[in-house]
């Protein structure tokens, strides 16, 4: 990735903001948001974190989101969350491959590589959804470091999107 | 030191006695070569031994714990006594990416001048070892817009979370945001630890946690994580929920003059 120098001191390049590939999820139901609540989460789960570190901007009901989209409740915006890459992978072949379910005695902790879960807190934004009988999520990742392999086009995989709310 | 307890101050508040202190241990620890050494402590975390926590994971007990916060806990208590090793008045400060100053500025300039005294900054860059075929070289960074920091407002908010594990998650986005806002080789949990602005930058999350628990408990976390041992280090979360017990505070302010 080619780095513009700065000619304020050493050591020091400009930043990196790659727009890479968004995600817009299918219709979720909205019927757990008409009942009262006082926070409600998106709640990412099995996202990986092997590649670069990116943000992740989502928005609600808003598929053409991108980038430059503002991040104002207008359009949709609720709120952000970031992921900090391992790089890429620095070993031989199969290090950065996660390990299966723990055998019974084996005493280590899981692969460092499992997948992580993410937290968004995204109450008013979900509250303005319920009003609708479904929504669609869109999320707009935006690279923010290198990684070995050099691959930005698609840094954002998880498994699964779920909307917990709280009273 | 106060009451014997190691005081770790804002890195803004630092005075220059203590800037050089911290800057001659650094100094130091970047010639050595050995298990005294930079590259040596830098690696635990990222390259080549990867010990570091992030993010929650299932062990053989089927547990999803994140041992992010005690883990680099112990890293920092470790690492600060290997720092006193090369000068016993140093310790570590922290970053206050909140501040006015850090939004104004960004990268705080004890951080950032090239050179003091016509000697290069050890805290401006930090020696990485050669990777594959890449060879050995110093850090680097690229830091986004100072207003894109995180705000007193969104720390201020944690506060309020009184779960532990919503906590640790909420506060661990944070930090994941600054890894990134830094940029270079902080930006990736691979390289970031030989980055000096590292140690600053955990010092502020531990902070954090401290004084959620100040707010929130001492001892407000899961039972089932009290014995996880933080390998490679002699201890286990329980060991380190109590930071007086580990003989170091946070300073809130710090003034001195000469006598």
């Amino acid at each position: 990735m080619a780095q513009k120098k700065s000619s304020k001191a050493p050591n020091v390049d400009s930043p990196i903001k790659l727009p890479s590939k968004k995600y817009v999820s299918k219709e979720i139901p909205c019927d757990s948001l008409k009942k009262p609540f006082r926070r409600a989460d998106l709640i990412f789960d099995g996202v990986e974190h092997d590649g670069p570190s990116f943000e992740a901007r989502v928005f609600v009901n808003n598929e053409k989101a991108d980038a430059k989209t503002p991040k104002d409740p207008k359009n949709g915006y609720a709120g952000t969350f970031h992921i900090f890459g391992h790089g890429g992978c620095f070993g031989d072949v199969g290090h950065c491959e996660v390990r299966g379910t723990p055998r019974r005695y084996d005493p280590r902790p899981a692969h460092p590589l499992t997948p992580a879960r993410k937290v968004l807190i995204a109450t008013e934004a979900l509250r303005e959804a319920g009003k609708g009988k479904a929504m669609k999520v869109t999320v707009v990742p935006i690279v923010r470091s290198e990684s070995l392999e050099g691959k930005y086009d698609n840094v954002l995989k998880f498994e699964k999107i779920s909307v917990v709310t709280y009273n | 030191m106060a009451n014997g307890l190691t005081v770790r101050s804002s890195i803004e508040n630092l005075d220059p006695t203590a800037l050089n202190n911290l800057r001659d241990a650094y100094s130091k620890m970047q010639d050595i070569s050995d298990n005294r050494g930079w590259i040596y402590w830098a690696g635990i975390h990222g390259i080549p031994q990867f010990l570091c926590w992030h993010h929650s994971r299932v062990g053989s007990d089927e547990f999803p714990y994140d041992l992010f916060l005690p883990w680099h806990r112990a890293y920092l208590l470790y690492f600060e006594h290997t720092v006193m090793d090369q000068n016993n008045a140093a310790s570590l400060p922290w970053w206050d990416w909140t501040s006015d100053e850090s939004h104004t500025n960004g990268i705080p300039e004890s951080f950032a001048v090239p050179k003091v005294g016509g000697k290069a900054n050890s805290l401006a860059s930090g020696p990485m070892p050669p990777i594959g075929k890449r060879p050995a070289r110093r850090t680097r960074r690229g830091p986004d817009d100072p207003g894109n920091l995180p705000s007193a407002d969104a720390v201020q908010n944690l506060m309020d979370l009184g779960n532990y594990t919503d906590f640790s998650n909420q506060v661990q986005d944070i930090h994941d945001s600054v890894h990134g806002w830094v940029g270079g080789d902080m930006g990736v949990v691979a390289t970031s630890a030989f980055d000096p602005i590292f140690w600053s930058h955990h010092c502020m999350i531990d902070r954090i946690w401290y004084l959620w628990q100040l707010q929130n408990g001492i001892n407000n976390i899961p039972a089932d994580y009290l014995s996880k041992p933080l390998a490679p280090f002699a201890l286990t979360v329980r060991d380190v929920l109590d930071i007086n017990s580990l003989g170091y505070e946070y300073a809130q302010s710090s003034v001195s003059v000469n006598a």
